[in-house]
This record gives structure tokens, sequence and C-alpha cells, in this order.
């Protein structure tokens, strides 16, 4: 008897537990991959058909939600978060809708990756145009950003898109293109997720081709020089380098790979099979020695060289070449995170602006900055929000720092400093990582800034489409 | 409760607690934030139960492990149902003491039972059979739980443990002439 009691009353006591617990995790809580803002939000909402996402927004039209447009959410500012607001999550609406091999055109819904791409259309010898240099990201999310890559011959991701549809703010179902809407399709691309939910995109594509990789090693001093050599040679198809961010060749020491096509193509007879992540503990291994201290940053700067001294002549496709690993960067800490920043300045100025940029950061000790890789972005003026004003190098940069309220101040001085010296030079900044620059700098980086949220508002008067971006950077 | 029941219950609890402890630095990551809060979290767990036991082991004399056993099921089983619920790190230093309480109760019947049944001749046998189902139990509970937090959230695995708890407490204190905690 007594145990059919207990048992009663623990029946009790368990649904109560159930109920407050469900009660106070009514809001899911949201962060982006930094980890730097967790946003309380009222609700994820996914859909896998236009009409679902329709009727997703009708309803937060109807209630007065916000809604905040989310991919894999890498960017790293609250891109895809908003208090209380909906989070449409775009992963699930992710099909491959058409693909037509002859005329090298693919049509996917926005949350399909990169990746998903590259499995469709890999087994008929085609590839991206442009790509970040990782697959892991949507289509939706790279759009949103103008994203580039190691990609140097087919400008920017702007012009490979052929036409989109999006979803305005009152649900209904425009067609983009460079003709079509082109004024919405200018600042949708590029547009931080503000314009309207991208549904489908239609994507033009390139041959898949065989690459041979050259690596070697330079100073700084001679990087511009020779870079404008190297991309006279049309055979060139992509590039990448990095610069020394151990202190015994802090900003001197450089080393570049490019990716040339090789003469005989025949030796691609059938396309190369996709390569899987493989080897990542070695990579994590010595990242993780740079986080430590300076000798491990030593010791991860002679790893990278060593590696692309080993790849030198190796060939490789080219769709195999934008699915660089991304795994081994996955980091799990509870106090720290990671974060990216990247600055573009023009390729004329490169030798000058590291000058400035070593003086900047000679005094920050507790920067604990571990890879700075370096690309190439033609000039291209097409998305309102562009960072490429002319021919530019742009530098990515990996960061470690603390989540608590006095790392993200002591990152965010260095960080503003960092993109001082960067606009003196004439350059810009990338817009998608976390809120550390200011909105003058914002306004200096992109002189159409001001135009870019009038339309903002033009196009969405009732800002259903928010984020912790706009709201922050606003005019 | 006869010996083959005793085992099956301490397969039981055996699981159900094997089964929160690696996930509950998953919980700690959420309210806390640090590793140092985590080995607080232990520390204290570890401490009250060493303060305990010489109370409980004398209690266990008085009114025999069934009991025992009775109370540390059913204390599992409703502390487990506040794990979710806390979202303060004082809140998981809490329920840690009373978890080290319950914990230490465990300990020492787990070890009366045995010692009061197995017979000396054959102690390493018997004893070494209970650990083999004991432990196969508790490796499964690890494993498929590191497939159930994929699925469901950390504070589904509290409630999941707490019920299996419950269930043990249930059968304990199902009557059975033989078994009181004395030698059959
Ligand atoms: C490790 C790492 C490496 C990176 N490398 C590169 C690189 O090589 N080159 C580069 O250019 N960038 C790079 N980035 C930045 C990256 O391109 C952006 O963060 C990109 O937005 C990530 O895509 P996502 O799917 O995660 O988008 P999310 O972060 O989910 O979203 C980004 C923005 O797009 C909006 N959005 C998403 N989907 C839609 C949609 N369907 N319709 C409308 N708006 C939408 C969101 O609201 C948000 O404002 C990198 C980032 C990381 C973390």
């Amino acid at each position: 008897m007594k145990r059919y009691f207990m048992l009663m009353a623990y029946v009790l006591i368990f649904a109560a537990s159930l109920h407050y617990f469900t009660d106070q995790s009514a809001g899911p809580t949201v962060e982006d991959r930094s980890r730097l803002l967790p946003v309380k939000m009222k609700a994820v909402k996914a859909g896998d058909s236009p009409s679902d996402i329709q009727q997703i927004v009708r309803d937060a039209n109807a209630a007065g939600d916000e809604i905040a447009i989310a991919g894999m959410q890498h960017s790293q500012g609250g891109h895809t978060e908003y208090p209380d607001g909906i989070l449409l999550d775009m992963k699930p609406y992710n099909e491959i809708l058409e693909f037509d091999a002859e005329k090298k055109t693919i049509t996917v819904q926005s949350g399909a990756t990169w990746g998903d791409i590259q499995e469709h259309i890999n087994p008929s010898g085609l590839a991206l145009k442009v790509s970040q240099s990782q697959n892991i990201f949507t289509v939706g999310g790279s759009i949103s950003v103008n994203a580039h890559g190691l990609d140097i011959r087919n400008h920017g991701l702007i012009d490979t898109i052929e036409s989109m549809r999006l979803l305005d703010a009152t649900g209904t179902i425009l067609e983009l293109s460079a003709d079509q809407n082109s004024e919405l399709f200018k600042a949708a691309v590029g547009g931080y997720g503000l314009m309207g939910v991208i549904l489908d995109v239609t994507l033009k594509l390139t041959d898949d081709a065989l690459y041979q990789i050259e690596s070697e090693q330079l100073r700084y001093d001679e990087y511009s020089d020779y870079f404008k050599e190297k991309i006279k040679n049309d055979q060139v198809k992509m590039h990448l380098a990095r610069i020394s961010i151990s202190p015994e060749s802090f900003l001197e020491e450089m080393y570049v790979m490019n990716y040339s096509e090789v003469a005989q193509q025949d030796l691609l007879t059938e396309p190369q099979k996709l390569k899987e992540e493989t080897l990542i503990a070695v990579p994590k291994f010595f990242l993780g020695l740079a986080r430590l201290n300076d000798e491990g940053k030593e010791a991860f700067w002679k790893t990278q060289k060593t590696y692309a001294e080993s790849v030198d002549g190796k060939k490789i496709s080219r769709n195999n070449v934008m699915r660089s690993d991304s795994e081994f960067m996955e980091y799990s800490h509870p106090k720290n995170t990671e974060v990216l920043q990247e600055y573009f300045v023009p390729v004329d100025n490169f030798e000058a602006y590291i000058d400035d940029l070593r003086k900047t950061l000679a005094e920050e000790e507790s920067f604990n900055l571990l890879n700075i890789t370096i690309r190439y972005v033609e000039e291209n003026e097409k998305a309102v929000l562009s960072y490429a004003k002319e021919d530019m190098f742009s530098l990515v940069l990996l960061i470690n720092q603390g989540t608590d309220s006095q790392s993200i101040e002591d990152t965010g001085r260095v960080i503003r400093n960092m993109i001082d010296v960067t606009l003196d030079h004439g350059g810009s900044y990338y817009l998608p990582y976390y809120g550390y620059p200011t909105k003058e700098q914002m306004a200096e980086a992109y002189p159409r800034t001001k135009e870019f949220f009038e339309l903002k508002r033009k196009y969405d008067p009732k800002e259903r489409f928010m984020n912790l971006f706009y709201e922050e950077y606003k005019q | 409760m006869n010996y083959k029941r005793f085992i099956v219950y301490q397969g039981a609890i055996g699981m159900a607690s094997t089964m929160i402890f690696p996930f509950y630095i998953l919980l700690i990551n959420n309210v806390g934030n640090s590793y140092s809060q985590f080995g607080w979290a232990y520390g204290l767990f570890a401490l009250t139960a060493a303060i305990c036991y010489p109370f409980i082991g004398k209690l266990a004399d008085k009114v025999g492990d069934k009991w025992l056993l009775g109370v540390y099921s059913w204390g599992m089983a409703l502390t487990l149902l506040f794990f979710p619920l806390a979202n303060e790190i004082w809140h998981v230093y809490i329920l840690q003491v009373i978890m080290g309480v319950f914990g230490a109760v465990q300990r020492n019947s787990e070890k009366t039972v045995l010692a009061r049944h197995v017979i000396k001749e054959t102690a390493g046998k018997e004893i070494g059979k209970y650990h083999i189902w004991t432990s196969i139990a508790a490796a499964a509970a690890v494993i498929g739980t590191g497939y159930l937090v994929d699925f469901f959230t950390i504070s589904s695995i509290f409630y999941i443990a707490s019920a299996v708890f419950a269930w043990s407490g249930f059968i304990v204190m199902k009557k059975e002439k033989q078994f009181s905690g004395l030698p059959e």
C-alpha cells in the first residue's frame, strides 16, 4: 500500500516539475556560433515549402512579431537573432529543385549548403563559381553576406546568381535578378536577412577542373608585386596566402598557394571523388598549441609552412579546393570562444598597411591572434553593401577571446584600432562578425550604409525582419 | 527482495546514475561557466558523502538495508526532478549536497547487502558476478544516453533517470517475506 502512495506522490511532483520546466523554458535561447550573444527568442519556426514560410511571415504580421532569419548561424554578430522574435530556421528548406548540366545552372532552396550542391553536381563534372573556402554554409546565408572565397576569376558571388525568389514582408514572392527588381536584388545580396526571405536561387555553374598547387614563401613587402605578376597568368584560378602570427616573424613571413589549371585536363577523366575531412587531430593539436603561448604559435606557423611545402606540385580538383576542412577549428571551452574578423585593403597599400597593423598590435600582449589568411577580391560594387571598393586583399583573423564582459571590452578596443588602421589605408571590413566596430566605422567602410538602411525601410516599412545587427547599426 | 532482484535493482539504479553523471557537465555549462565550478559541484558531493558515512553505517544496522535502499531510490527520484529547474550555479551546489547524502546511503547499503548475502567461501565469484551485471548496465546507459542527448535536451535525461529511480524505489518496497537485509 505504502508504495502505491509513494508512486502517486511521485507522479504529482513529476508533473509539477515538468510544468514549471516547460514554463521556464517557454522561449528558446538562441546563440550563434561565436557564443557571445545568447538571446531569448519567442519561438523557432521552420518550413519546407514556400507556402509554409509564407504562412510563418503572415502569422508574424498578424501577431506583430519580428522575424530573424537563420541559416547555419555562422555569422557572429547576432545577425540571426532578435530578442523575443521568431527565429525562422531555413535549414530544412534545402531541396535541389532543378539542375541543368547543359546550361550549367542549378536551382536550389536557400537552406541547402554548398556541400549539398557539390555532391549533386560533382558527378556531372561541374563546380561552383564562387563560394567561401568552406562548404558548410547555406546558400541563403552566403548570399546575404555576399560571400567570397578562393576564386579569383569569377568576380563576386552576386555575379553568379542568375535569379532568385524573395518573400517580402507582406508575404508576396518576388522575382529578383540583375534586371528584374534590381534595386531590391542589390540590397538583398549582402542584405543580412533584412529585405526578406530568400526562397530559391538559380546559380550559374562552371566546369570542374584539375588544378596544380604551387606554394612559395616570401616576405610581406614582396607580396603585392608578386600577386600582380601572378594574376596576369590566366591559368592561375585560385589563390590563398598566410602571414605569420608567430612573435619570431610577426606579420613578416608569408607563404602563398596558387591553384593553376593543368594543361592536360584529360587527367580528370572522371570527376575526382569529393574529399571528406580526414586527420583533423593534427591541425587541431597545433592550433591548440597556438592558443596557449608564443612557442605554440611558432610551432603552429612552422607546421603551416611545412604543410604548404608538402602540397607543392600536388593536383586537386576545383570542387575539392572549395571544400576546405573546418572541423578542426571547432572549439568548445567553457569560458573562451573564437571569433573572426576580416579586413579588406587595396592591393597596392598592403605593405604600408601591414607595417601599421604591426605597430598597432605591438603592445597588445593579451590579444590572442591565432591565424591570418589572405585572399583576393576583385573590385565589385554591385551590391549596396559592397566591401570591394577596388581590387583588394582580404585578411581573415582568427582570434581567441573570453566570453566575459571584460574580455569583450578588451578585444573590442583592439579590433576598433585595427579597423581604424584599415580605414586609413582605404580599406573596409566584413560585416558578418561580432558588433565590435562603431557605427561611424561602418559608415566609413560602407559609403552607402545610409541608403541601405533606407532601402530596408522602403521594402520592409514595418521592420518585420529584424536582427541584432540592424538594431545596432541602423541609421 | 531476493538477491536476484537486488542485482536487477542495482543494475537499474546504476544505469540511472551513470546516465546522468557524464552529461552533468553539459548542465553546468548551461548554468555556470567554468571548470572550477564543475570541480566544486563534485567536491561538495564527495565531501557531504564523507561526512554522512558514519551515521548511515549505524543506521543500516538498525533499520535494515531495504529501508535505506528505498530512501535512496525515492530520494534520488525526487531530487532529479529539481535539476531541470536549476538555473543558477548555487542551485546546482545545493542539489549536489543532497545527492551527496543519498550517494553515501547507496554506497553503504550496496556493500552491506553484499556483505550480508554472500558466503565467505564463494565471495569472490559472487561479487564478480554482481559487478559484471551492474557494469554492463552502466556501460549501456552511458552509451545510450550519448545518443539520447543528441535527440532530446539534457533536461529530459534527468526526467528519464528520475523515472528509473522511482521504479526502483517501487520494486524495493515490494513486500517480500524472506528478505529484510538479513541473510536468507
Ligand atoms: C569558420 C568560418 C569561416 C568563414 N569563411 C568565410 C569565407 O571564406 N568567405 C566569406 O565570405 N565568409 C566566410 N565566413 C562568413 C560566412 O560566410 C557568413 O557568416 C555566412 O553568413 C554564413 O552562412 P550561414 O548559413 O551560417 O548564415 P547565417 O549566419 O545563418 O546567416 C547570415 C545572414 O544571412 C541571413 N539569412 C540566412 N538565410 C537567409 C535566407 N534564406 N534569406 C534571407 N536571409 C537569410 C541571416 O538573417 C543573417 O543575417 C566564415 C565564417 C566562419 C564562421
